[in-house]
């Protein structure tokens, strides 16, 4: 009945993941229960839960990544703190926990924490900066998120009810077969995967149409900002490289369930293709994460440094160029596993090359800050971090692309040091200054600075204390995903790690404590006009938070930074551009189809972990007749009457003109 | 306002501003049909052939294969044009870059597995060679 699923799933034995995940359970309970009984909850389903429009998706993409952040962060603190216990000593997680607790913190932090950020800010973001009201498909969005956070869940149920993989983050074979790991941890790597890796296949498909297909007239490509581009070719790679890894998945699963020989060497499988495939997707994901990144910056340092975007054109090229190269460099993964020195050489020199745009990109930057005047707003100071850190990053980089020297660092610490070096300092900053920097237009108040800058000067020493430490652990010889040592010499940088991750931690209190600070203060916070950072994409001309339409008329666009021009011919002649006729606007209405087709998806996921097979066909049924019922919906836009529309527009036109007359008054004076 | 003023209004709203789930003007169905079925037709004449040159023996053997390679090289090009609509008009710029992105990473994709797995295989599939002297405590 209960196929595997037994009372003995629940991991008595370790106390410690099962108290966390009570205090976790317990609080995630009592939030619902005080929103049910504190009446929230119809105005939670209405608003947030069935939403369909993309700046709310957006922002529950990036509430779920923050806590998943938080989640893969306190992983990282489990493995430091024991680290530090386990010098001739086994130290106080056992060898089977821990390895659950480095795969699942690669897991969480690269498919629930990276992603859903990123994935947040381009939903957020991208409709607004292309002057459109959502994106092409929005219950298709509202489905992609749900699913995402479906993955999720399963995840951290793996912390009660039985068990994560041991594999690492990625499950290579034969480690990951049936025979050597026959518990459930690997089906719940696969399970969470493939259901969140569909959620985020069909976001690409939606933004990618989006980007292509819905721009407001005269938004021709190259006069996208920044952000579009970057997101366009992110999305692209997530169109080509997630099929790999759902079809890579999907034979790890055949083979583990219904005894298929895909990647076992026996029977004429072979577990080198598994590898080759996992990186096929794993380095386009790398450049997925990281190019949505570069956008954030280059809105952050134009905007901060008061000045166009530096050579633009260089910079698409840049883009585009790294999103080729990303899909000719897999090889690098497992330069040490087979491939002659040919494969490796051709492998060796593309890896190299990719670094030449990422390279054009830092000088654009450079030179959009050279001769500006500066703003250091905690956004801004991400990205100066970025910079500074994200080269470091780059260059061991090259260097691990240099065989002979892979062949002596591969899977040692250094190798950790650098991949994080690149991960936390590109997608991670990058997350935190887009977190920043659009937080007022999506909230409508702006995020408190002390706390902010006490969060950046944190975090970024932490980081650079616990990776340098890292490097050179590296270089003394450590491996990776060591459960306990006994060299001395790696004992003093082990600690010195220890203390990094305290500084980070601090750096991790800020960040709570500036967005508690900000809720209560609000009133002091508030952004008045939309356009608190005097910016110059097309989201800062709308109110801050915009209206469900976004753009009462569509915005004409007659060049490159489409609001900068709008914004500056205004301060020429101190007026606003005519109201526009408004005409009613049509728009999605909200429907639960997402977050319903996820609850059948978490049932089929985990059914098929458990081997529940009669849950996993009503989960299936009740997943298509959710499709169904949406495919047959009879209404699906509501109208905005003209005169809603003028009155919410006027209230924003209000709040500029007064902006305005005060420059006006300053110039008089 | 009368239902003619409402249908003007509608286009003009139409042309100057689409927003994501308003329909775009509908294209002339007969015309496309037509499209359709020319595009059946010949691929299902181009198969027929491929079958043809294969059962019936009216062209000289060894160059059967290279007969089907073309025919399967037209019928492409008969999916890609009747089908997937690929054409060289300038509104069609964004099908025949998602068929260059296609081929392109699909390419590059099973290229790279198929050279790299072989240079695998080729590696560490044989038997060691005999062991170096050195193996000797
Ligand atoms: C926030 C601070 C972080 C700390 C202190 C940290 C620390 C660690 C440690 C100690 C390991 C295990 C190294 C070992 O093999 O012994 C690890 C592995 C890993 N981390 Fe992090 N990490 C952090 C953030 C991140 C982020 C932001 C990402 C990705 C976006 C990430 C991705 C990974 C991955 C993929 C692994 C490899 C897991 C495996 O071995 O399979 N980490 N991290
Ligand atoms: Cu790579």
């Amino acid at each position: 009945m209960l196929g595997k699923l037994t009372l003995d799933a629940i991991p008595l034995s370790q106390p410690i993941p099962l108290i966390a995940a009570a205090v976790v359970g317990l609080v995630l309970l009592g939030v619902i229960a005080w929103t049910v009984i504190a009446g929230h909850f119809p105005y939670l389903w209405r608003e947030w839960i069935t939403s369909v429009d993309h700046k709310r998706i957006g922002v529950m993409y990036c509430i779920l990544a923050l806590v998943m952040l938080i989640r893969g962060f306190s992983d990282a603190i489990l493995m430091r703190s024991h680290m530090l216990f386990a010098y001739k000593a086994p130290g106080y997680l056992p060898p089977e926990h821990y390895d659950q607790i480095f795969s699942a913190h690669g897991v969480v932090m690269i498919f629930f924490g990276a992603m859903p950020f990123m994935i947040g800010l381009m939903n957020f973001a991208v409709p607004l900066q292309l002057g459109v009201r959502d994106v092409a498909f929005p219950t298709l969005n509202s489905v992609s998120f749900w699913l995402t956070a479906s993955g999720a869940l399963l995840v951290n149920v793996s912390l009660v009810v039985g068990e994560f993989a041991r594999t690492g983050w990625w499950p290579a074979p034969p480690l990951s077969e049936a025979t050597y790991s026959p518990g459930v941890g690997v089906d719940y790597y696969i399970w969470a995967i493939q259901i969140s890796g569909i959620g985020t296949l069909l976001s690409g498909v939606n933004l990618v149409t989006t980007i292509l297909k819905v721009r407001a007239p005269g938004m021709s490509y190259l006069r996208m900002p920044m952000f579009c581009w970057t997101a366009l070719a992110s999305n692209l790679l997530i169109v080509a490289a997630f099929p790999i890894l759902t079809a890579t998945l999907a034979m790890l699963a055949l083979d583990r369930y219904l005894g298929f020989h895909f990647f076992t060497d026996s029977q004429g499988g072979n577990s080198m293709m598994f590898m080759n495939l996992f990186w096929a997707w794993g380095h386009p994901e790398v450049y997925i994460l990281a190019l949505p990144a570069y956008g954030v910056f280059s809105e952050v340092i134009s905007t901060f440094s008061g000045k166009p975007l530096f050579a633009y054109r260089s910079m698409v090229m840049a883009t585009m160029a790294i999103f080729i190269l990303s899909f000719m460099v897999w090889l690098h993964h497992f330069f040490t596993m087979g491939p002659g020195g040919d494969v490796n050489g051709v492998f060796a020199i593309t890896s190299m090359i990719i670094a030449v745009p990422t390279g054009v990109k830092i000088f654009d930057w450079l030179f959009t800050m050279y001769g500006g005047r500066i703003r250091f707003h905690t956004s801004m100071l991400w990205s100066l971090g970025f910079m500074l850190t994200f080269v470091v990053g780059g260059a061991t980089g090259v260097l691990l692309a240099i065989p002979p020297a892979d062949f002596v660092l591969h899977n040692s610490m250094f190798l950790v040091a650098h991949f994080h070096n690149v991960m936390v300092s590109a997608v991670l900053f990058g997350a935190f200054a887009g977190y920043a920097y659009w937080f007022p237009k999506a909230f409508g108040f702006r995020l408190d600075e002390w706390w902010g800058k006490v969060a950046f000067w944190f975090g970024i020493s932490g980081f650079v204390v616990v990776f340098g430490a890292f490097y050179i652990l590296g270089l003394l010889g450590m491996t990776r995903r060591m459960q306990h040592y006994d060299v001395a010499d790696w004992r003093p940088w082990i600690l010195i790690a220890g203390f990094g991750v305290v500084l980070m931690l601090v750096g991790v209190v800020a960040q709570v404590v500036q967005l508690v600070v900000s809720i209560r203060r609000r009133e002091s916070l508030r952004d008045e006009t939309g356009d608190p950072w005097d910016g110059r994409a097309l989201e800062w001309a709308t109110a801050s938070p915009p209206p469900v339409f976004n753009f009462a008329a569509m915005p004409q666009v007659h060049g490159e930074e489409a609001y900068w021009t709008i914004k500056a011919a205004a301060r020429e002649q101190l007026s606003l551009r005519n109201e526009p006729d408004y005409a009613p606007i049509e728009m999605p209405i909200n429907n639960p189809t997402g977050v319903v087709c996820a609850f059948f998806a978490t049932l089929i996921g985990f059914a098929m972990i458990w081997h529940i097979w009669w849950l996993a066909v009503l989960g299936f049924l009740g997943a298509f007749a959710t499709f169904v019922v949406f495919a047959w919906r009879d209404k699906a836009e509501y109208e905005i009457p003209a005169s809603e529309v003028q009155r919410i527009n006027r209230a924003n036109r209000t709040t500029r003109l007064e902006a305005l007359q005060g420059v006006g008054r300053r110039r008089a004076a | 306002m009368s239902a003619a003023d409402q249908a003007a209004e509608r286009s003009k709203r139409h042309r100057a501003d689409v927003a994501p789930g308003e329909a775009y003007p509908e294209e002339d169905i007969a015309k496309g049909i037509r499209g359709y079925l020319i595009g059946l037709g010949l691929a299902v004449l181009l198969t027929a052939c491929s079958f043809a040159v294969v059962r019936m023996n009216f062209i000289w053997a060894p160059a059967i294969p290279v007969a089907v390679i073309v025919f399967a090289i037209a019928q492409m090009g008969v999916h890609l044009v009747f089908f997937l609509h690929i054409t060289t008009g300038p509104d069609n710029t964004n099908n025949v870059l998602a068929l260059a992105f296609g081929v392109l990473f699909v390419v590059l994709l099973i290229g790279g597995s198929v050279w790299i797995m072989a240079n695998m295989n080729h590696n560490m599939m044989h038997s060691p060679a005999p062991a170096p002297s050195h193996a000797h405590h």
